[in-house]
């Protein structure tokens, strides 16, 4: 048995496997002539343990493809989606409510030339984020709208497209922040709106390199709605539980200044 | 599929399970095994072949993390302050599947991102302190005053959050 003194460093040396097995004897020793530092030992060993097995089931989770494809170096596939025919009957009711006051969402459902399942998912991707984050009150976002301009770098690089966060206070939204979010294979960023009254929107902005078509998106029953542009490389939602017309104009006026901040 | 990209595919679940206890949401940790990822693949001829990758994976990971803490800080964000009770409640429950692990979760948000990683790193993922040391990129004896206090601000947060409890309980 070595004769040294040993410390409570010891114990974090015994718990991790560092203790040398010649120290090992007289470790115990000590221990057991010391009651305090026994009680440490025990409730070291169990956090420990309780740490272990807090992130134990991580491992059997299935791993996601993004990451996969990440490791291998492959392009992300795009997923074939089937719009279902109802869906149909409802944006097409939705637009012609609609029509009147944001004449820019006319007739989207006419030429048919546009990618249906790629305006689903940007769609749905842009109010799963909005029901998600709009209801946090302190992790809403990840950048604060008082760090207006690290937010707008940060995200225009992430999402590989110049953004500039519109300016909505017209209609009485102030902006609270911006967060990146994954979408599809591509990266997003959403930035979040609120009212006086405590409503919020959210603006989702990605880069989307095929398909064109714009429109309105509800799913069914009750929730927020997205209105949506798919143009030229890249695609934008604006969702919220606005009143249709309302959240049209506000949309219009956000789209406006995002192609005007694209091109400044 | 290229042998070493095999490689780095089987690391995967261990860089998910770390970034899951360095971060708080499971997308947000995801997203710091993607950059992770796409960053080793620009720098495969780093990575000395015959050796496990797991060690060099974790490295990057762990500067892609302090890169993004140290962006945090400066924005001057509360992201490492505790929650709230409500808030925690609150939390995805499938996430975390009980309260006990949501201590435990909550807990290890709360400490100093430092301490944090080497903490996990040798706590929850088996490192040694000379391979932890090495990932850090700091001194053995660095890293066990990291552990020794990050096990003692462990041992404090969680009382704190079973008397939080406990009181809860007396008034419930």
């Amino acid at each position: 048995m070595s004769g040294r003194d040993f410390t409570e460093r010891d114990i974090h040396m015994a718990l991790d496997g560092e203790l040398p097995g010649e120290d090992r004897a007289g470790y115990e020793a000590w221990l057991a002539a010391n009651p305090d530092m026994q009680a440490r030992r025990t409730r070291y060993a169990g956090d420990a343990e309780a740490l272990r097995s807090a992130f134990a089931g991580v491992l059997d989770e299935p791993v996601p493809a993004r990451l996969t494809r990440a490791a291998l170096g492959e392009k992300p596939v795009v997923v074939e989606r089937r719009r279902p025919r109802w869906w149909l009957a409802a944006a097409a009711a939705l637009l012609l409510a609609v029509g009147g006051a944001g004449g820019y969402v006319a007739a989207s459902l006419g030429g048919g030339s546009h990618d249906d399942s790629a305006q689903d998912q940007l769609a749905e991707e842009a109010i799963a984020a909005h029901v998600v984050y709009a209801a946090e009150k302190r992790h809403a976002v990840e950048v604060p709208a008082s760090d207006l301009d690290h937010m707008e770098t940060w995200l225009s690089n992430r999402i590989g497209m110049k953004l500039v966060a519109p300016n909505l206070s017209d209609d009485g939204f102030q902006l609270v922040g911006g967060r990146l979010l994954p979408a599809g294979g591509h990266r997003a960023a959403m930035l979040l709106y609120e009212d006086a009254e405590g409503n919020r929107i959210s603006l989702f902005v990605t880069t989307e390199p095929a398909a064109h078509g714009k429109g309105i998106y509800a799913q069914s029953g009750e929730g927020p709605r997205a209105v949506y542009w798919l143009d030229k490389g890249y695609g934008c939602a604006v969702v919220g539980s606005l009143p249709d017309n309302r959240l049209s104009e506000v949309a219009k006026r956000a789209y406006e200044q995002l192609i005007a901040g694209m091109i400044s | 599929m290229d042998d070493r990209k095999a490689a780095i595919v089987s690391e995967i679940p261990r860089l998910r399970r770390y970034a899951r206890a360095l971060l708080r949401d499971r997308d947000g940790a995801d997203d710091l095994v993607q950059d992770c990822l796409e960053r080793a693949l620009t720098r495969l001829d780093n990575w000395q072949s015959g050796e496990s990758p797991r060690r060099w994976l974790f490295t990057i990971m762990h500067h892609l993390f302090i890169d993004r803490m140290r962006k945090v800080s400066r924005r001057g964000e509360t992201a490492m302050l505790p929650l709230d009770a409500d808030e925690a409640l609150a939390a995805p429950a499938e996430q975390f599947g009980n309260a006990a692990s949501r201590e435990i979760f909550d807990a290890l948000q709360a400490i100093g991102p430092d301490r944090r990683a080497a903490l996990v790193l040798v706590s929850i993922e088996g490192f040694s302190y000379a391979e932890a040391a090495n990932i850090l990129g700091v001194p053995a004896g660095t890293l066990m005053s990291r552990i020794a206090r990050g096990r003692e601000e462990l041992r404090g947060l969680l009382d704190d959050s079973s008397r939080r409890r406990a009181i809860r309980i007396v008034e419930s």
